[in-house]
């Protein structure tokens, strides 16, 4: 006979129980700001589970930790406590204490240390001080040494879904003092046994301070498995304490009788192994694969005998495989793509700590949640993004003292947005502070030697001054921002990930950051150019146009550059094979053509030998097969089986400006 | 199986004692009743459920009826715990707990 080992549902137990964590964590953050009884009660479901989760999967000091802190709970849902900041922060610190001990439990290291002790004996002594709602009990609610009489009788197939009465009578002990009369009347004969039903039933006897609803609770995920009836103990126990008064109003909270056996909201997962999928999405690949197999079979007919007659049909055949090719690829990446809700679940939490911390009023807007974005560029974007928050409360919004004094809302709004812009999301991360502070930058990027002065330098040329490595204009180093390491570090993350950052502030208004990422990092379009015996592919994304130049269109500046002139401005023109050091290439101007490509909002002109046509690209990095290039974001491998180049419009700008400050 | 052997049986519980194991311990205690005596050791004992426990209350009452001697070697503490938190330590006739 096999037996099952416990083990093999960790992983399921800690993902479940990290999202209840997330829900749990949410929900707090959404009672701090005055929330209703039911997010109580998706605190404590999110708690229980997690508790009766630990017990059954031997991690008894999660259970204990996590009791306690249902206790205190329990008796927020009673109306025996009110819930108010330090609970709350109780809360979250518990919250926190749990996913340490995940992080343990997953390692294989002892659970509990120092801080979790601690946690748990002021959440105990918390429990043991109750600051009631009122001063009134709940109608239902028995007063402090009763009891209650609970029948129990599991159906037969209890034991084989799972739950075991065992650890439901465990749970009751801890709500009070049992006496547990085991009955026996139902029991057959050994050989009559099948040992995986329930024949068993118990009447328990609690006394103790326990609400109903705390019962029930412990009999929450059993209820339609079991007869369970819960009545009051009338019984020889001394009478209540005379300080109970007569029912007055009934509190709100708590009140609404047995919690519902809905799981908490589930946040979407963020491991780092694999991808939950909807099932639609499944579903319209399955279907598109058989789309497929149809095309394919009928492109395979003309294998037997082709008569030119169908070569309409065949062309046909083609066009729909190609098409369905597309589409395939297309849902299969869809298949890597998740919301950013994912990533930005983790600010609310972080907006509050910090402002509190700085005492800074914060209100965090955000937007475009359910924007979806590859999984790789979803994992690698949540420091970048935390970094430019952090910085935002940080440095960005002023004091309330420091805000009014300037006649704005005490209150400051910190707001980010995710959305789509053209193949790209967009992701935009705004305060209404105090902006950027111009003569701080200039003064600190003049004794960096970065710049001579400041005089002549526009707000932009200003703000790409932050992005230079080392560069920190805070007076006061924190242990949040301020150490010199910073947003160099956010940009090189973001262009890593084939994304560009721009900064916009305005003295008084506020800064916002603009962060483009690609959809996906696997597959772009690009046009592909030739250039001397060579082929360079140019992300579609970034193109804006191109043009072919007469000779005298271009003007040469001082130091080597060449401009043209476009809609108005003139553009400098990078010559790739000059830059690439391509042999053979044109080198007149009127004989190629100029790709006029964007990014970070400044154009640049591309001059090539001419466009060989528009093409999927499937990006493999360079990197990893050579050494990073200036100007190459990856390679890709034609259909002919040689290799192009991917040009990496952002990078080639930046070195086009470092060129001219030189 | 032939005969009644008038030897002891002895059963030994495994020491995850849970419904993955209650077939196995099932047979075993069926085959257990063939003799007059059956001692059960359950020191080993580290997990144990209500199936288990059921199983071995329903084995009791089979003993008893058939007039068969049950007796326990040794009971761990959380075969100990569980059947007292379940109201069974009676039925189970487990012996009183040695202090630790």
């Amino acid at each position: 006979m096999s037996s099952i080992s416990v083990t093999q549902f960790h992983q399921v137990f800690f993902e479940e129980s990290l999202e209840g964590l997330d829900a749990m964590e949410a929900a707090l953050l959404a009672l701090d700001e005055g929330g209703d009884a039911e997010l109580v009660h998706s605190i404590f479901r999110a708690a229980h589970s997690i508790k009766g989760g630990s017990a059954t999967f031997g991690f008894p000091d999660m259970a204990a930790l996590t009791h306690e802190a249902e206790s205190l709970l329990d008796q927020v849902r009673d109306g025996r406590r009110a819930i108010d900041k330090s609970i709350v922060e109780l809360m979250l610190r518990t919250v926190d204490c749990l996913r340490g001990m995940f992080d343990r439990a997953q390692s294989g290291q002892p659970l509990a240390d120092a801080d979790s002790e601690n946690l748990k004996r002021q959440l105990a002594t918390a429990v043991g001080h109750e600051t009631p709602v009122a001063a009134t009990r709940l109608a239902a609610k028995p007063a402090a040494g009763r009891g209650w009489i609970i029948q129990f009788r599991p159906h037969a197939g209890m034991l084989a879904g799972g739950n075991d009465p065992l650890r439901l009578l465990r749970e009751l002990a801890a709500l009070g003092q049992l006496v547990v009369e085991a009955q026996l009347d139902r029991v057959p004969t050994l050989d009559a046994l099948d040992p995986c039903e329930c024949h068993l039933a118990w009447r328990i006897e609690l006394t103790g301070a326990a609400g109903q609803d705390a019962i029930k609770t412990v009999f929450e995920w059993v209820e339609d498995e079991c007869d369970l009836s819960i009545e009051p103990l009338v019984a020889a126990v001394p009478p209540p304490a005379p300080a109970v008064a007569a029912v007055a109003a009934a509190p709100a909270a708590g009140a609404g009788g047995a919690a519902g056996t809905a799981r908490g909201p589930a946040a979407s997962s963020n491991d780092a192994g694999s991808v939950r999928v909807a099932i639609d999405k499944i579903d319209g690949l399955i279907d598109l694969v058989g789309e497929l197999v149809i095309t394919q079979a009928m492109l395979d007919q003309f294998r037997e005998d082709f008569d030119p007659s169908q070569l309409a049909m065949l062309q046909h055949g083609l066009a729909q495989l190609a098409r369905h090719t597309r589409a395939l690829q297309e849902s299969v990446m869809g298949v890597r793509m998740l919301p950013i809700g994912s990533v930005f679940n983790r600010f609310p939490r972080l907006v509050r700590d910090l402002s509190q911390k700085l005492g800074k009023q914060v209100k965090l807007d955000l937007v475009g949640e359910h924007t979806e974005l590859d999984k790789t560029v979803l994992e690698k974007i949540g420091d970048p993004l935390v970094h430019l928050v952090r910085n935002a409360i940080d440095h960005g919004l002023e004091t309330p003292e420091k805000r009014r004094a300037a006649g704005k809302q005490e209150m400051g709004t910190l707001r980010l947005e995710a959305f789509h812009r053209g193949g790209s999301i967009v992701v935009e991360i705004s305060d209404d502070g105090a902006g950027l502070n111009r003569e701080a930058i200039i003064a600190k990027a003049v004794q960096k030697g970065l710049i001579k002065s400041g005089e002549g330098l526009s707000d932009e040329a200003v703000g790409e001054l932050i992005f230079q490595p080392g560069f920190s204009t805070a007076a006061v180093t924190t242990d949040l921002s301020g150490r010199g390491v910073g947003m160099d570090v956010v940009r090189r993350n973001v262009v890593d990930l084939g994304g560009n950052v721009a900064i916009k502030s305005r003295a008084g208004q506020g800064t916002s950051f603009t962060i483009t990422l690609p959809l996906t990092l696997a597959i772009i379009d690009g046009l592909r150019a030739a250039v001397g015996g060579e082929c360079y592919i140019v992300p579609l994304v970034s193109i804006v146009e191109s043009v072919q130049l007469r000779a005298d269109a271009i003007r040469s500046v001082t130091g080597g550059g060449e401009l043209f002139r476009f809609r108005g401005e003139y553009l400098p023109i990078v010559r790739l094979h000059q830059q690439f050091g391509c042999a053979d290439a044109r080198q007149q101007i009127d004989q190629g053509l100029v790709i006029v490509a964007e990014a970070d909002g400044t154009q640049i002109g591309l001059f090539v030998d001419e466009l060989v046509g528009q093409q999927q690209a499937v990006v493999k990095s360079l990197e990893a097969n050579y050494r990073r290039v200036d100007g190459i974001s990856g390679a890709t491998i034609l259909a002919d089986g040689s290799v192009a180049l991917i040009v990496d419009v952002a990078g080639l700008i930046r070195l086009q400006s470092r060129r001219k400050a030189a | 199986m032939g005969g009644k052997s008038k030897q002891d049986a002895r059963v030994s519980m495994p020491v995850d004692c849970r419904i993955a194991e209650v077939g196995a311990m099932h047979a075993q205690l069926r085959g257990a009743l063939e003799s007059s005596r059956i001692v059960l050791d359950g020191s080993a004992v580290d997990r144990v459920d209500t199936a288990a426990l059921q199983l071995l209350v329903v084995f009791q009452r089979e003993a008893k009826k058939r007039e068969r001697q049950v007796q326990w070697a040794q009971v761990s503490a959380p075969l100990h715990d569980a059947a007292s938190q379940l109201g069974l330590a009676e039925a189970l006739a487990l012996p009183a707990r040695r202090p630790a």
